[in-house]
């Protein structure tokens, strides 16, 4: 638990791209959750942790996000393929695993983890609505310990866990980028 | 989470646990499972298979004080706005109504009506979400389709594909009068003490006019949606106005000296279940009119009127429970400040027998009224000239000590306190929260729904997805936003429904998104 330090909170960049007549990269990392909520910020810190090794990549683009829902279709529209990297909580496997659900199976099963909860729907939506949608959505979810209280630090489990996820999102992202 | 804080936690929650298994026997609540990012619905059977009891229990937020102490109290109005991806705006201006009060300044005249703008903007939106994406699907897709089905996706198979047009176009351009204003919409920087940080340049009106029309447009056709699909159903309409979803609480809700229904700003009536006025009272007041009741089952809080006591979870003229939000909003007017507004809400009182209404579910139509009132609000604001006026803020000058703030969260009441010294930094920071507000009669709710719905159950296969649906729907048409925090999609908090037989053991269980 993080004590009352009057430091202000990481800037979060959460609007859509600020340029519409810019084409967006193809391929999209979006760091989803919050960064007041202790391990709920893990989607945010890794695309922190990549932000600056790929600012060159000219396929890849890095952003962050508290948004959920509806929202994300902002970011979605116009991509090739998007991976989402948020938190998760299962309550089944220790904090700090890595878990890559499928987004469909995901809301087949209608559990775990809210901010992607309608990911599929918000892609179906798009498409349904003759908006560009991405072909390729991967989700890097990472069980988290703690996200209901108060701080700006995780938890020392996802601490721990953060360069593995780190590792696992860089991985993921050569796929997606290198894949036709 | 510390080692120490931890342990207090724990053993907060065996006390808990404890008392609940004194009170309910043999019934254990699993600890493990009580904060995974779910509300969850327990419910319990007696012999006959009847529901004998059903527990919502929902996830909080922690820690909200800790953390805020110390920091300077112009950081609120960004810190709470980043409590919740759902509801920022309404933080946010909550907490700008607070340095007001704090430093005991009053808005220039376009500040407060630009604060009103971005609000009602920031409230059509959000309501429009809900009645598309999230709570609208019940009726309009069908309380009984597949939850695969029951969504936005579904929406636009019954109502076409202008309805997923026209709602993403709308909410596109409702944001980005937010984000003209407030720079982003999730951590908006529009509220200052004493105005806002932007005026409205009056080469951009025309823009944002068209934008109104076209909303108030919006709205209008939304309401209609709803006469079609909805009210020509006379299954829905039953569903409705069955007892099931019916509590006769007291409500509360914003007004403006006229009584009439305001959510950014104006004193808070609350009405009792006939609906005479109960009592009146300013955010300054809300300590003499509003306290807290806990559990030994749930984290949350229940709020009731504090000149009542507590007396149970109890309905009737005397009851000091309240209901917040669209449905309560209207029973707690008398009327709304705009005209085809007004019209609807003449409507709504007309077709369910007279005010105030008590159906849970009327919320769903309530907020489709509140749609309309919000975008016509808008028009109203934009046709004023004072709205381009470059006097936005008037820079405060005394010494802060205490400020109280309060804003219509869509989801209803959203009440701000904080205390500072004399540099401006916290040293206490309060929040009642609208579902907070609500709780009891969330929790009501749940279990009204849960008794009438579920009889004479002995075994899972007689548990259809479609009836937990049904009892989930009482819980949704609040559009709660649960932990006021993360995991909760806009008020789609992800919700685990458990049943359990006379002799304690799981029957079923089943996730919604």
């Amino acid at each position: 638990m993080n004590r009352a330090a009057p430091d202000k909170p990481d800037t979060v960049s959460s609007s859509p791209p600020a340029d519409a007549a810019v084409p967006p990269r193809p391929v999209l990392l979006l760091g989803l959750g919050n960064d007041i909520l202790t391990d709920d910020a893990i989607g945010l810190e890794v695309a922190r942790a990549l932000r600056g090794e790929l600012a060159r990549d000219p396929r890849i683009e890095v952003r962050e996000t508290t948004e959920m829902g509806l929202a994300l279709l902002d970011f979605l529209v116009g991509r090739r393929a998007v991976l989402l990297v948020d938190a998760i909580q299962t309550g089944t496997v220790p904090p700090g695993t890595l878990l890559e659900p499928d987004p469909a199976d995901w809301e087949a099963r209608g559990g775990g983890n809210p901010h992607l909860l309608g990911v599929a729907a918000t892609l179906a939506l798009g498409r349904r609505c003759g908006l560009p949608m991405p072909e390729w959505v991967k989700i890097l979810a990472i069980e988290i310990a703690d996200p209901f209280t108060l701080g700006t630090a995780l938890t020392p489990a996802l601490r721990a866990a953060l360069p593995a996820a780190v590792a696992r999102a860089r991985r993921l992202l050569a796929g997606l980028a290198d894949s036709p | 989470m510390e080692p120490a804080v931890q342990q207090t936690f724990n053993e907060g929650n065996l006390r808990a646990n404890a008392a609940y298994r004194a009170a309910r026997r043999q019934v254990i609540v699993d600890p493990i499972t009580r904060l995974e990012g779910h509300g969850k619905i327990d419910i319990y059977l007696d012999e006959r298979g009847d529901v004998e009891r059903a527990y919502l229990q929902v996830p909080e937020l922690r820690g909200f004080e800790v953390f805020c102490l110390g920091r300077p109290a112009e950081d609120m109005p960004q810190i709470t706005s980043r409590i919740c991806g759902v509801c920022p705006t309404a933080h946010h201006m909550a907490a700008t109504k607070c340095l007001d009060d704090l430093y005991q300044v009053e808005p220039t005249p376009a500040g407060r009506k630009i604060r009103e703008l971005v609000y009602n903007t920031f409230v059509l939106e959000d309501h429009a979400l809900h009645f598309y994406v999230l709570g609208g699907p019940d009726f309009i897709v069908g309380p009984e389709a597949p939850p695969a089905e029951r969504n936005i996706v579904g929406v636009i198979a019954r109502v076409g594909l202008e309805a997923g047009k026209r709602v993403i176009t709308t909410r596109k351009r409702l944001r980005e009068l937010i984000a003209y204003f407030g720079g982003k919409v999730v951590h908006p920087v529009l509220g200052l003490p004493g105005g806002v940080s932007k005026a409205l340049d009056p080469a951009d009106l025309p823009g944002f006019k068209e934008l109104a029309r076209d909303a108030v447009a919006f709205a209008e056709w939304t309401l209609q949606i709803f006469r079609d699909v909805i009210l020509k159903n006379p299954d829905y309409v039953e569903l409705i106005t069955a007892d099931t979803y019916t509590h006769r609480t007291c409500y509360m809700g914003q007004v403006d000296e006229q009584n009439r229904l305001n959510f950014y700003d104006g004193k808070l009536r609350v009405v009792d279940c006939n609906g005479n006025e109960v009592c009146k009272f300013t955010a300054r007041e809300y300590r003499d009119h509003v306290a807290e009741h806990v559990e030994p089952w749930s984290y949350m809080k229940f709020t009731f009127l504090k000149p009542r006591g507590w007396q149970g979870f109890v309905e009737g003229p005397d009851t000091s429970l309240y209901g917040v939000g669209p449905l309560a909003r209207l029973n707690a007017a008398d009327g709304l400040a705009t005209p085809r507004a007004q019209a609807a809400y003449e409507e709504f009182y007309r077709t369910l027998g007279g005010k105030p209404v008590h159906h849970t579910l009327a919320n769903h139509w309530a907020r489709v009224i509140e749609m309309v009132y919000a975008a016509e609000r808008m028009a109203q604001l934009l046709d004023d000239p004072e709205i381009t006026s470059p006097d936005v803020r008037r820079v405060p000058t005394a010494t802060p000590r205490e400020g109280m703030g309060v804003v219509e969260a869509p989801r209803g009441t959203l009440f701000h306190h904080y205390q500072t010294d004399e540099r401006g930094l916290i040293t206490m920071a309060n929040m009642v929260v609208a579902t907070g507000n609500n709780a009891a009669r969330i929790a009501m709710s749940v279990e009204r729904a849960a008794k009438a719905l579920i009889r004479g159950v002995q075994d899972a296969a007689q548990i259809p997805e479609g009836l937990l649906n049904k009892v989930e729907m009482a819980f949704r048409a609040y559009d709660p936003c649960l932990g006021c925090a993360t995991h909760t999609l806009p008020g789609h908090t992800p919700l685990r429904v458990r049943i359990f037989g006379a002799d304690r053991r799981l029957l079923t269980e089943q996730v919604q998104g």
